[in-house]
């Protein structure tokens, strides 16, 4: 299947105006004034499929909504080629509207003073959706997204979960086929974090929708995307498999052994320990290709060995360790 | 509570505006178009007369200069005061070892010392060495003007400040910053001084507090006034200011009941 | 094109809709901005009472220019002006982000979602006065003279509008345009008095890089039979003209800023 999105080499430079600090630098800008060019994405090449949930991930200032605004058509890019939708996006803006829905977490598309029917009301006309078509859609959303109780009440009046919910059902009214999202959970409890998700994955699952979107929660992209693409400083860093990256990184599972008395100290060559608690040991499975099996066979009988717990690495430390390696590799070019 | 902090508002204040250079420029430049049209609207009005009601052409055109010099913009000041109370940040101001009034005079000091220095000051140079501007009438006359400029800014901020609080119960600045737009055009003096107008009308603003923001600094730092009369119209302005201060602290005082008690 | 033009309808009643949220407030700013305005044109009034006239322009003459001046200005400003010197808060906070991803064109979006209905004090006091002097002025009515009133009113609120669309829009790759705004309203200011008082350099500015000579000034002239210095006998034709080239010019400017919007951090 040909990709829905692709960008190849694709380079963002913004020009920063310098300011001078001090009464006598605020004195000196009033003649004279210095820029900084500051590239925000520099170099970015992937393709995405149609039906793929890829979350796009990356520190503050990566570049994570500059590439957003360039595939949503807002911002030119600087260099290389990007298209969504078979089209170039900034040319192409309007059209392919039509078929996106853009939602961004910290900015309302909602009107402020008016019930949120109102809102979803205006953008059938907007869109064009078929009368019957938006009815249905409005049910399902309304229903999924549990917004019933507020629909008929001013959006300054709702909660942040409530408002973001109506957010990201208003930009799926007209049945988008790429749906990008900016920070879709920031600032939600984890209530509404979850029920976002939920609807999230459910939505890319049963409508096949395209899901794009940037977080700094890992948990959003564990429950919803597959694929994740990282970014530091414009750059893209990982690019795949959430289950490949563990695996790139070498799995860290978590082994905790219980015994019914403390056996002393007990060394294995199949897994470090970690910390030592006396009747509880915590050791790290560094390597793949061991097995629990191989453990409990370098341990033996004897011991008085009471209870099991392997645990898979949760994403955040994957993710930690990966941009610690990386200072680390980039300490020892510099 | 530290006094200390009130410079340092005023100091924010005014390097704040440093870094909105284009604004600066483009305040001076539409400052000193405005100057020239008002001295080519009184130069029209004259149409070749030498005085009239007392007053020469060269008196006139310095009258304009001086009176929209101390006519200042309170748009900022009310804005401030009705953003505050609007979203509430008025509350903060509670919470802190401050008095808001006070911080509101020291800051918007700092906005008056720079629209003054950078934006009018260099329009008044430039008039005055283009067209020309009258010394003051006599040494007196320039010693009272300073008193008298004193208490023009002082009589502008305590009624910007009004309108702001009125916002409180009002729910809007905007209607406020207006009506006070429209009554300072006619009632300050900063366009017509009052010795133009007609009798019954420069007898009733003569009187209200809105003719010592422009009208009399002006009319003595042009020696329209003997000694006494200078001394007397600088006393009705004191009290003047001193009842509407009151009437602001009372506000203030009503106001931060009603957020205390309210919770904003 | 035809889809931007039956979703206007849309997106006025959504705005009018929020106003009436906040109608107190409202009609209180129409009664103070109608205040304000009668108050400065009294001063106006209280210069030509004592001196005669102004360049020639007496009370019932000045009144009409006024009357033009704020009718046009409020016409065209009600399309433009709050939509476009807001246009660099909606850049900073990335409101005009969202407006660009929706299949509507920006500027029909942009002023309608905003059409303001503010100026409702503005208008109530420009036609009053427009109607009193009219019957003060002794104009002798003809086809062709009521052709030019309504079609030079028409030409002076676009040509508001386009100037308020120009000076707003570059705020979309200049981030900042509010300055560009006050100098506008510093012209605006002298727009209402007769150009003939004003010194040459400033007669040749107001007609051409900050045309507002056009907004009051040549089409009241034009209206009344008084001269209009440097036009002369152009001014009718300039005074339709210049609404229509200037909404060009925004065009291409809006465009431009378009192409070259940079958006903001964050
Ligand atoms: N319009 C702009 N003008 C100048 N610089 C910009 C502009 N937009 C973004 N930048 C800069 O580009 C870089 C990337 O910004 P971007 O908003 O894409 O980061 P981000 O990954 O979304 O960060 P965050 O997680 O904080 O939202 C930052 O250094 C930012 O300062
Ligand atoms: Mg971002």
């Amino acid at each position: 299947m040909a990709a829905i999105i692709s960008a190849d080499g694709v380079d963002k430079t913004f020009r920063q105006l310098k300011r001078q600090s001090g009464l006598a630098g605020g004195l000196r800008s009033l003649f004279s004034r210095t820029y900084t060019e500051i590239r925000a994405v520099s170099d970015i090449t992937f393709a995405i499929e149609p039906g793929e949930a890829v979350g796009y991930l990356g520190p503050n200032g990566a570049g994570k909504s500059t590439m957003i605004k360039m595939m949503t058509g807002i911002l030119t890019p600087s260099a290389g080629a990007l298209s969504v939708l078979g089209r170039e996006p900034h040319t192409n803006r309007m059209r392919n509207a039509r078929e996106i829905g853009v939602v961004f977490g910290q900015r309302s598309q909602l009107w402020w003073d008016l019930p949120v029917r109102d809102s979803f009301a205006l953008n059938r006309h907007i869109y064009d959706i078929p009368e019957a078509r938006f009815a249905d859609n409005l049910a399902f959303l309304t229903e999924m997204l549990d917004m019933g109780a507020y629909l008929d009440r001013p959006v300054r009046q709702l909660s942040l979960g409530q408002r973001m919910r109506a957010e990201i059902a208003l930009a799926l009214l007209h049945d988008p086929k790429i749906i990008f999202l900016d920070e879709p959970t920031i600032g939600l409890d984890v209530v509404a974090k979850d029920a976002v998700r939920k609807f999230l994955a459910r939505v890319n699952r049963e409508r096949g929708t395209t899901i794009i979107l940037t977080t700094h929660d890992l948990v959003d992209i564990e429950e919803i995307c597959p694929r994740l693409i990282m970014v530091d400083d414009g750059k893209l860093l990982f690019d795949g498999e959430l289950t490949r990256l563990r695996a790139d990184l070498g799995s860290r599972r978590r082994l905790t052994l219980e015994f019914a008395t403390d056996p002393g100290p007990l060394p294995l060559a199949t897994a470090t320990l970690s910390r030592d608690e006396g009747a509880a040991k915590h050791y790290l499975l560094e390597d793949e290709a061991i097995s629990l099996i191989d453990v409990l066979n370098e341990v033996g009988r004897g011991h008085g060995l009471k209870d099991v717990k392997l645990e898979e690495p949760d994403i955040e430390e994957v993710i930690r360790t990966f941009y610690q390696n990386k200072s680390r590799l980039a300490g020892a070019a510099s | 509570m530290r006094a200390g902090a009130y410079p340092a508002f005023a100091l924010t204040a005014f390097q704040s505006r440093l870094a909105y250079r284009n604004q600066v420029w483009a305040s001076a430049f539409g400052e000193l178009v405005i100057s020239f049209a008002f001295i080519a609207i009184w130069t029209a009005a004259f149409a070749g007369q030498v005085v009239v009601d007392g007053a020469t052409l060269p008196e006139m055109i310095t009258y304009v200069m001086i009176a929209g010099l101390l006519y200042w913009n309170t748009d900022r000041l009310i804005n401030d005061v009705g953003e505050a109370v609007r979203t509430g940040d008025i509350t903060i101001f509670l919470l802190k070892p401050l008095s808001y009034p006070a911080s509101l005079l020291a800051t918007h000091f700092g906005h008056y010392v720079f629209d003054q220095l950078v934006v009018t000051l260099p329009v008044l140079l430039i008039v005055g060495f283009s067209v020309g501007l009258l010394p003051p009438a006599s040494l007196f006359h320039a010693l009272m003007a300073l008193p008298f400029w004193a208490l023009s800014w002082l009589m502008l901020f305590t009624l910007g400040a009004l309108c702001g609080l009125l916002a409180f119960w009002l729910l809007t600045a905007f209607a406020l910053e207006w009506f006070l737009k429209g009554i300072m055009a006619l009632a300050s003096g900063a366009i017509v001084p009052l010795w133009f107008m007609p009798g019954w009308l420069s007898g009733i603003l003569g009187y209200l507090p809105f003719a010592w923001v422009s009208y009399y600094p002006t009319a003595i730092y042009l020696g329209k006034l003997d000694p006494p009369a200078t001394f007397l119209y600088f006393g009705i302005g004191l009290a003047w200011l001193a009842a509407l201060g009151g009437f602001l602290a009372w506000l203030w005082s009503r106001a931060r009941h009603r957020l205390i008690v309210q919770g904003g | 094109m035809l889809h931007n033009i039956t979703l206007i309808p849309h997106l006025v009643r959504m705005y009018v809709r929020t106003r009436m949220e906040y109608r107190g407030a409202m009609f209180l700013a129409w009664l103070s901005q109608g205040f304000s305005y009668g108050a400065m044109y009294a001063t106006i009034a209280l210069i030509i009472a004592r001196f005669d006239n102004l360049g020639g322009w007496q009370w019932p003459d000045m009144a009409l220019l006024l009357a033009f001046h704020l009718l046009a200005y409020s016409l065209g400003a009600s399309l433009s002006f709050t939509q476009f010197r807001d246009i660099e808060e909606k850049v900073r906070l990335g409101t005009f982000d969202a407006i660009l991803v929706k299949p509507v064109g920006p500027w029909t979006f942009l002023v309608f979602s905003g059409l303001n209905i503010g100026y409702g004090g503005h208008v109530i006091l420009a036609t009053g006065l427009m109607a009193w002097s009219l019957t003060q002025v002794g104009l002798a009515w003809s086809p062709l003279l009521v052709l030019y009133f309504v079609a030079a009113l028409i030409s002076a609120a676009m040509l508001t509008a386009a100037l308020m669309t120009m000076i707003g829009t570059t705020a979309l790759v200049w981030v900042r345009s509010r300055h560009l705004f006050s100098i506008f309203f510093g012209f605006w200011e002298l727009a209402r008095y007769p150009l003939n008082i004003f010194p040459a350099p400033l007669q040749m500015l107001m007609i051409t890089l900050a045309p507002l000579a056009f907004l009051a000034f040549v089409p009241v002239a034009v209206i009344l039979g008084k001269p209009v210095p440097l036009l002369g006998a152009w001014a009718p034709l300039a005074s339709l003209a210049a609404g229509p080239l200037c909404m060009l010019l925004a065009v291409f400017h809006w465009r431009w800023c378009l192409r070259n919007y940079q958006g903001a951090g964050g």
